[in-house]
Order: structure tokens, then C-alpha cells, then sequence
């Protein structure tokens, strides 16, 4: 493994959540890790596991998807159907090689703006750990 | 070769053809190497006496169903070609009263190439449970008798069982001599989207390059297309020109969604597929 080994993570972040955490963490001001690049996005129902399959075979080393909790949707089921789709995702990832901590779901109100850190902190650190994805 | 199946399956279309009940019969004739079976679109009661049946039938006709939309259709169905029919019948792709299905009782089906017919049944008969159509106008024939025993995961069991890396460069060297040449979907009655995400150009999701890695995201995003919705006919593997063992990566995802959402494809009508609905109270491993 590379020494100064970071990890690019792309995340997936819901605008009516998590994406108020990221600002709040700015406005507060709290850090975390800059290897998050994050997408904003409407919902993570709106996430089509095609993107994040990209992400992967373009070399991103961990995804994150990052929603309102179930029930808080703010399109009412976005999220239900994302846990859905990812679920098996998750499991089809695994199974072509790629493991499965370097897909995560997680959900964050907009009110858990330590939490939101703390997620884009562990997820980098777990990542650097796991080290570099296998070329392809 | 059952006779009375035959006479069976001709008899109907003569009359259906006959009485104008429908315009064309999808079904079965011998090919020219006079072993094996090609399908047979049937226009005229006369040309009745070309239709077959037997263990050679190994295609699923249903695929033409899509081409032939609007048009009242006989097909002649096995029963995994009939869960085809009920997937496009769930989805909205065809109208219950433009098909007339004629179920036949499925004595499993054989390898098959060109002048080439194996002796053993197929890998996906010889853990096939289903005997009978789950959708039909008309059954033909007999109940079968053969085994449904066997493990019909063990393959799959097997690569997972192999550490990360392994299975890693195991994908990319099967998937390595993939030409794209799109076989897999074309044959597939799954796959009926006018515009596939594969042609999109802007944004071009799986780049044009020849690099395995595109020609995974390509067979991985298929088969995640299919998810919930593959009903193991295994065309594509059939069509495969390069031998990709395509099987592996559908019936992967058809034991996921059963363990998962308790699904499998195609049994019925009315089902809710398992990415059209969702269950409130499931944590599917996402802890709240």
C-alpha cells in the first residue's frame, strides 16, 4: 500500500438531510475528512445503483449514500426504495469483488450534523485500512 | 418425440387460425438439420403440420411477444417461458386477451447445437421445479415424471466461497472476452427498453474502449436490470457467441431477491415485483 494512500470516496447526499449536516459542519465550523466528494442530490431513492457502479469501475474506492431516516422522506418513500435497491447491490458488488464496506447507506437527519462527520470520518479511515481496491 | 402432443398443439391452431381467433401461431418446427428446433411463425391453417415439440424446444418464444405487440398471438410455452409471459403481463408490456398460451408440460430440454443434440438435460432443467405452465389457455400433453432434486446454487456457493481478490480476477477474466456484441439482451424477454442504458451516449454510461472492466459494468448493470425479474430461461447464456457463464451472475441475483424480499419472478400476474413496492418495517442490514 501506497504510504500517503487517501482514499476517494464519492458520496451521494440528499439535499433535505445530510446535505444540511455537510453545510452545517462548514458554517459550525466542524472538519472532516476532504476525500468525500459529494454529489448533491434530491433523494437517495433518486440514486440509480448505475451511478454508483460507475463510480466503482471509474476507480472510486468507497461509495457513500446518505439519506433521511425512514419515515422522514421527504418525497414520502424515496429512501424505502433505496434500501431496497441497495440491499442488493450491496450483495451483487460483493460477489463481483468488491467488498462490501466500501458501499455505504446511512441515514443522518438534517439535525445530525455529528453524525454526518463522524460517518465521513470512519468511512475514510475504514478505507484507508482496507487500502487500495485490486486494479479493475 | 410425443406424437399426441403434436397432434395435440396442431389441432388447436388450425382452429385458432381456422376461426380467426388469432393471426399467427409462435411455436416450434424442425430446423434444416433435422435434430434440433427453430421457432415457427405460422400464418395459414395449412402450414400447421410444420409445428414440433419435443426436448430440442429449447428456446423461449416469448421475446417475440414485444415485436408483436397489438396482434393476436398463439405461443406455445414452456413453463419457464410462461413466467416470462406473466413478467410481461405484470409489467404492462402485453394484453391478457391477445395472447392465447398453449401450455405444455415441460419434460426438461437438451443441449443443443447446430446437427448436435446432447443426451442429458440441461444444467437449469435438472433443478427446474416447475412441471407445469403457471399461465395457460390450453395445456398440452402430460405431466412429466423426472427428478427436481439437486442444488441448484452449488456453482454459486462455490465463487463465493473464493477470498475477495480471487473473485475479482475470476469476473474480469470471464468477462474479458465479452465482445458486446449485445446477444444477451436481444434474446431476452426481459429486455425490452426501446432506448438500453448501453447506446446512451450522453451520458455515456459504459465506455466504448476495449477494457473488461466495461464490459463488466455492462453484464453487471444487466443483470442488476433484471434482478427480481430474471426468470431463468437462460437465453443469454444460450446466445452467448463467447460462452460467458451469464447464468452465474442472474441466478446469484434470483437467490438474493428470494432471500431478501421472498420473490421470485414470473409466478404470478398480480405479484408485486420486488422493486415496485417496499415493506416499512425492514432493515435489509441498514441499521436505523
Amino acid at each position: 500500500m501506497a504510504i500517503n494512500y487517501e482514499p476517494k470516496i464519492i458520496g451521494f447526499i440528499c439535499n433535505w438531510c445530510s446535505y444540511a449536516d455537510a453545510d452545517m459542519a462548514g458554517t459550525s465550523p466542524v472538519s472532516y475528512p476532504p476525500n468525500i466528494r459529494i454529489i448533491r442530490v434530491p433523494c437517495s431513492g433518486w440514486v440509480d445503483p448505475l451511478l454508483i457502479a460507475k463510480c466503482f469501475w471509474q476507480g472510486a474506492d468507497g461509495v457513500l449514500i446518505s439519506g433521511c431516516h425512514p419515515g422522514d422522506c421527504r418525497y414520502n418513500e424515496g429512501n424505502y426504495h433505496a434500501r431496497r435497491r441497495f440491499a442488493l447491490l450491496h450483495r451483487l458488488l460483493d460477489y463481483l469483488g468488491i467488498a462490501k464496506e466500501r458501499l455505504r447507506l446511512e441515514w443522518v437527519s438534517a439535525s445530525e450534523g455529528q453524525k454526518f462527520t463522524q460517518i465521513v470520518s470512519d468511512f475514510t479511515r475504514e478505507l484507508a485500512e482496507l487500502g487500495p481496491r485490486s486494479e479493475g | 418425440m410425443d406424437l399426441e402432443l403434436i397432434q395435440q398443439i396442431r389441432g388447436l391452431c388450425r382452429d385458432l387460425l381456422k376461426n380467426g381467433e388469432v393471426n399467427c401461431v409462435i411455436g416450434y418446427e424442425r430446423a434444416s438439420d433435422g435434430l434440433t428446433a427453430r421457432p415457427l411463425f405460422v400464418y395459414e391453417p395449412g402450414e400447421v403440420e410444420r409445428l414440433i415439440f419435443d426436448d430440442t424446444c429449447t428456446h423461449n418464444l416469448v421475446k417475440y411477444l414485444s415485436d408483436k405487440k397489438g396482434e393476436k398471438i398463439a405461443i406455445v410455452a414452456k413453463p419457464c417461458d410462461s413466467r416470462a409471459i406473466n413478467l410481461l403481463l405484470n409489467e404492462g408490456q402485453i394484453k391478457r386477451d391477445t395472447v392465447f398460451i398453449i401450455g405444455v408440460y415441460c419434460p426438461g430440454v437438451v443441449e443443443t447445437g447446430w446437427n448436435r443434440k446432447g443426451e442429458a438435460l440441461q444444467e437449469r432443467c435438472q433443478t427446474c421445479q416447475l412441471l407445469k405452465p403457471v399461465v395457460y389457455d390450453f395445456l398440452a400433453g402430460q405431466a412429466p415424471v423426472r427428478s427436481t432434486e439437486g442444488e441448484r446454487y452449488s456453482d454459486i456457493l462455490e465463487v463465493e466461497s473464493k477470498p475477495e481478490d480471487e473473485r475479482r480476477a475470476f469476473w474480469l477474466d470471464h468477462f474479458e472476452p465479452c465482445i458486446r456484441c449485445y446477444a444477451c439482451r436481444q434474446i431476452c424477454p426481459g429486455c425490452y427498453c426501446p432506448e438500453c442504458f448501453v447506446e446512451r451516449l450522453d451520458p455515456m454510461w459504459v465506455g466504448i474502449r476495449i477494457a473488461p472492466i466495461e464490459n463488466e459494468l455492462w453484464q453487471a448493470i444487466r443483470a442488476f436490470h433484471l434482478a427480481g425479474r430474471c426468470i431463468s430461461c437462460n437465453e443469454c447464456e444460450r446466445a452467448c457467441p463467447m460462452d460467458i457463464p451469464l447464468s452465474l451472475l442472474n441466478r446469484k441475483l434470483e437467490k438474493e431477491v428470494k432471500e431478501l424480499f421472498d420473490f421470485q419472478a414470473g409466478l404470478s400476474p398480480e405479484e408485486q415485483p420486488p422493486f415496485a413496492t417496499f415493506n416499512k418495517e425492514e432493515k435489509l442490514g441498514f441499521e436505523e
